[in-house]
């Protein structure tokens, strides 16, 4: 029995080991293009991380950030997400001082910073990744 | 549920994680105690709650601790199938570890002042090799340990990281030393003086690792096309004196080109970890049905052969690319990093990693000649755990900006 | 992009670059290394293996058991029927000394180590194989103890096969150990100065002598040196070296065919320095001279001198004498390749691998080395090589009803008494069977010592062997 279990086992071990692999390369690819890819006249935007045909309605690729945005599922919001999960005025994102600010709008299911839930105005951070519902964002600020 | 993409490798680290330690259960059911148990438990523990809060404390690189989470856990698991003893007292070192992981990434944020230290990064690692002299005991056949108070560990780890810093602080600060005409040969002096105690212990491997971070940023930070000749020309001219001078680093040669004719003795080593390759083929034997203990060292310096029998070179070929892995984002660290002391010291303590890990993954291949070294975060032993964790978490630190003044920023 | 910048990227390429170095010789020591490396004697992997395995039995061509493995109070017994008989070809398999012969050569067959392949390992999972598979050889048991009781006595090697298929029919080389008390007189028998654990047909190398003519005249027929008319003296002097034949009488005006069939030294002296060393050397390599021949076993390879150094030398390679030695296995089989119309099989022992439950595991032979040459000069070949046995140096090895087809070596040997050869096949118009004798050191002519023992060897084959065709 145990001998069966380990033969199937180490490669179940390999398939995991390089998943896991894969994925952090799929995560620093998608690090690099987005600084990489928009340089020029953006200075700042949010680049959208869920594979756009796995979402079921229509997001754009980056958005680009310029004084202040809004993120919810109300359509006078800059980025709208039509996610049951998202509240209708969800999280805002505003510039003082050439820093970007976010802050969550007391949305019912919260905003999540880097895996952490928002409580409170913080500073943004190229690189940071913000979750609203099922949706990531990149927040990306060449200075 | 939405599984966003940066959970997954967490994810698929503790799935590894939990089948093959039920796996390593089964292997010893009949002898199964505590304390296997509890540390099959503090494995998943460690490293879910390391992992956790450093994403909740540093702002910095997510990926590095990450990656090396995946290289310990392979590590641990192949020790403990070895023997439980060491498994247990390995996850130990991993404990201390990663504690003095988190100790030196807040030191090197809270302290500003390393870029000023020179003379002090020097006197640690004269003081270290002086200590090694006095109080070291050789052990299969280097002067490389020293015992004091019942824990022995290896001064030339942390030696490591103090030439890092002493090489970080002089190319940072290189205008001010610059107008002594011959700064660039002092500090060459200095750094072959290392390399020729390393020698005289006959710790070759560390020795080459010296020589690849000296070399290395001697190459990004400094120019005069003269000091880098010399330097190469020093190191053919030393590699050749002691292959005259010294038996054993004619030995490691000789094993090097053929082994074969000195299985039993002096090749002894490299053909076992050969073997041991050879019978795992590309997907190993499978945990607990090959023979890791007739390798020498098997959970030590040849612990990359050991988990090659057993989980397959795909699993070794696997490792390496973590270390790819790895060296990219400490290079990537530096590249973001617009503090230059501390762009350095991401850089030495990259390559530190990335040279030690082809230097004794291609010895035990048989790709370069067999020097002894641990694999860094894979490896069994206290030092090397502690030392490679001390490293990371100086790179973690350099990972976040360092606020400071703009006027050394090119 | 500032210098730094680039510097960190060039050196962060060059470490990338030996990492990639070192997966791909990780994958090239897999691919290519691993295999041969893996079954290496001192692997101890090997033994806990076949510790488990009841190691496979060998039987010869007509199925008779020759060796085989028995389970005795859970230890596994390794049983050779034969004390002597086998002592090269099949050879011992021991923890203290290692394994020879074809318990080496076929090892990971005998104990079914097939460990590579996904397959494999779930049906060794499911069905602990616990037997390996068998060996059936071209091997016959009764010809093969017929030779060794030939040769009693002698120092030397006879070897038999089927020159159409390749397949060994028999082949013994004395002296020769006991394999059964192997492990209390090893020390005698590693010792002993005659060598008694080298199999001479295949991994000895004896001066050739007159067998050799048989390479020197298919290079003349290659090159049309062949019509040359000589007057033979006895004796020929190159460059102060006198060769002589081998009854020094002469044997007067003297073309290739009668030069052939009496072995006329002189002769053929003279016709490699007319043919000159290159070409002689080039027939001899297309005849594996300084090759390796493909085989089951060990062999050593043959020698024809890599450069020209003097007359006298390519004088005495013609008649090869000198500085050639080779193999009696490789004289077997240019002699096969002759009979055979010209096509050299491959030679080969083991012709099944069994599984246990008696299904087909691998099947070998009728392998084709190559074409030795033209139809015109190996008919030639072979009229001068029936002329031997019928006018020449070969007659003792005439058998009444049946044409056989020869050619007898002298060599004369530096360091001690004359080797003894003999090569030839038989029946001339349907060759079933090519036979080589040496006797090593025996001191007395080819034709007269070796023909006789190669006669009585093809006489018991034609009588006795159920030939696959």
């Amino acid at each position: 029995m145990f001998d069966i279990l380990s033969v199937i086992f180490k490669y179940v071990f390999v398939i995991i080991i390089y998943l896991f692999i894969f994925t952090i390369i799929r995560m620093i690819y998608l690090d690099i293009k987005t600084i990489g890819s928009t340089t020029g006249d953006l200075k700042a935007y949010l680049k959208v991380l869920n594979p756009l045909d796995s979402i079921p309605y229509k997001m754009e690729d980056t958005y680009v950030l310029e004084d202040e945005l809004t993120v919810g599922r109300s359509s006078d919001n800059s980025i709208v997400i039509r996610d049951p999960y998202v509240s209708k005025h969800h999280l805002k994102i505003s510039l003082d001082e050439s820093n970007y600010f976010i802050e969550d709008l007391k949305s019912s299911n919260g905003t999540m910073l880097n895996g952490n839930k928002l409580e409170d105005v913080s500073l943004l951070k190229t690189g940071d990744i913000i979750k609203a519902g099922d949706i990531e964002l990149m927040f990306i600020h060449k200075g | 549920m939405g599984s966003s993409i940066s959970k997954i490798p967490i994810r698929l680290l503790f799935i590894f994680e939990i089948l093959s330690l039920s796996l390593i259960f089964m292997y010893r059911w009949d002898n199964l105690d505590f304390n296997t148990f509890a540390t099959g438990i503090g494995l998943i523990l460690l490293v879910y709650f390391s992992n956790s809060v450093l994403r909740r404390i540093s702002s910095g690189d997510h990926y590095i601790f990450l990656i090396v989470s995946m290289m310990f856990s392979i590590g641990l698991i192949m020790i403990f199938r070895i023997s439980s003893d060491l498994g247990v007292k390995q996850l130990l070192w991993l404990l201390i570890g990663i504690g003095v992981f988190f100790l030196s990434y807040f030191t090197i944020k809270k302290i500003d002042v390393w870029d000023k230290m020179i003379t002090l990064y020097l006197g640690v690692a004269y003081g270290l090799f002086a200590m090694t002299f006095i109080l070291g005991s050789r052990l299969r056949g280097a002067i490389n340990w020293v015992n004091i108070g019942g824990v022995s560990f290896q001064p030339a780890e942390v030696t490591k990281i103090a030439l890092i810093f002493f090489l970080a602080a002089y190319y940072f600060n290189l205008e001010k030393y610059s107008k002594n005409k011959y700064s660039e040969w002092i500090v060459m002096g200095i750094v072959y003086s290392y390399i020729g105690l390393l020698f005289l212990q006959r710790d070759l491997g560390t020795a080459l690792i010296f020589f690849g971070i000296y070399t290395g940023l001697q190459y990004i930070y400094c120019s005069g096309r003269r000091y880098e000749l010399a330097n190469l020309s020093l190191a053919v001219l030393g590699g050749t004196l002691g292959y005259v001078l010294f038996d054993h680093v004619k030995v490691r040669v000789t094993t090097w080109i053929n082994p074969w004719p000195y299985i039993n003795d002096k090749g002894y080593q490299i053909t076992q970890s050969l073997f041991a390759i050879a019978e795992g083929s590309y997907f190993g034997t499978g945990l607990g049905r090959g023979n890791p203990a007739f390798i020498p060292l098997s959970y030590n310096d040849f612990i990359f052969s050991s988990i090659s029998e057993e989980m397959g070179v795909f699993t070794g070929i696997g490792i390496i690319m973590l270390f790819v892995l790895l060296v990219y984002r400490g290079f990537k660290i530096a590249l973001l990093q617009n503090h230059k002391f501390y762009r350095i010291v991401a850089l030495g303590i990259s390559l530190m990693f990335g040279l030690q890990a082809f230097i004794i993954i291609g010895g035990a291949i048989k790709v370069i000649p067999l020097t002894g070294l641990t694999l860094p975060f894979i490896s069994y032993g206290g030092s090397s755990i502690v030392s490679s964790f001390l490293a990371l978490g100086i790179l973690q630190g350099a990972s976040e900006k360092v606020v400071k003044e703009d006027e050394y920023n090119e | 992009m500032n210098r730094e910048s680039k510097r960190i990227i060039t050196l962060f390429i060059s470490l990338c670059a030996g990492f990639i170095l070192l997966i791909g010789y990780l994958s090239y020591f897999q691919i290519f290394k691993a295999e041969a490396i893996r079954d290496n004697q001192y692997n101890k992997r090997l033994w806990i293996d076949e510790e488990q395995v009841l190691r496979g039995s060998i039987i010869d061509r007509d199925g008779e058991v020759l060796v085989y493995s028995q389970e005795k109070n859970s230890q596994v017994e390794r049983i050779y029927k034969y004390d002597y008989l086998y002592s090269h070809i099949i050879g011992y398999s021991t923890r203290e000394y290692g394994k020879s012969g074809l318990e080496k050569n076929f090892n990971s067959y005998l104990i079914n180590a097939n460990r590579n392949t996904a397959i494999n390992e779930v049906i060794n999972l499911i069905n602990p194989v616990g037997v390996g598979n068998n060996l059936e050889l071209t091997i016959q048991n009764d010809l093969q103890k017929k030779s060794r009781e030939l040769l009693k006595g002698k120092k030397g090697s006879i070897i038999a096969m089927d020159p159409k298929t390749g397949e060994i029919l028999s082949m013994i080389s004395l002296p020769d150990f006991n394999v059964n008390t192997l492990k209390d007189n090893w020390g005698e028998i590693s010792e002993d100065t005659n060598s008694p654990l080298i199999n001479r047909g295949i991994q000895g190398l004896y001066t050739p002598g007159s067998t050799f003519k048989m390479v020197t005249a298919l290079s003349s027929l290659k090159y049309h040196e062949d019509e040359n008319i000589y007057n033979c003296e006895g004796t020929l002097e190159v460059d102060g070296y006198i060769f002589k034949d081998f009854n020094s009488t002469g044997h007067g005006s003297i073309g290739l065919k009668e030069a052939f069939s009496k072995s006329c030294n002189t002769y053929f002296a003279s016709l490699s320095l007319e043919l000159g060393h290159d070409r002689v050397k080039e027939m001899a390599e297309s005849l594996f001279f300084n090759r390796r021949i493909p085989f089951d076993l060990d062999t050593s390879i043959s020698r024809f001198p890599e450069r020209e150094v003097g007359k006298t030398d390519v004088a005495a390679s013609g008649i090869g004498q000198g500085r050639i030695v080779a193999s009696p296995l490789n004289m077997l089989l240019i002699t096969s390749a002759i009979a055979n119309d010209g096509e050299m099989m491959k030679p080969y022992i083991v012709q099944r691998v069994i599984s246990p439950q008696g299904r087909d595991v691998e099947v070998f032979g009728n392998e084709v080395l190559g074409n030795i040459s033209s139809q015109v000069d190996i008919s030639l070949m072979q009229e001068m090589m029936k002329d031997v046995i019928n006018n020449g140096t070969g007659n003792n090895a005439r058998i009444r009803n049946v044409q056989v087809a020869g050619k007898t070596g002298t060599a004369e040997n530096a360091s001690g008494k004359n080797h003894a050869w003999f090569v030839g096949f038989a029946p001339y118009d349907d060759p079933k069977v090519a036979v080589v004798v040496i006797l090593e050191e025996e001191g007395s002519s080819g034709g007269s010592s070796a023909a006789p023992i190669a006669r009585d060897i093809m006489i018991y084959a034609l009588n006795n062997i159920k030939f696959r065709r």
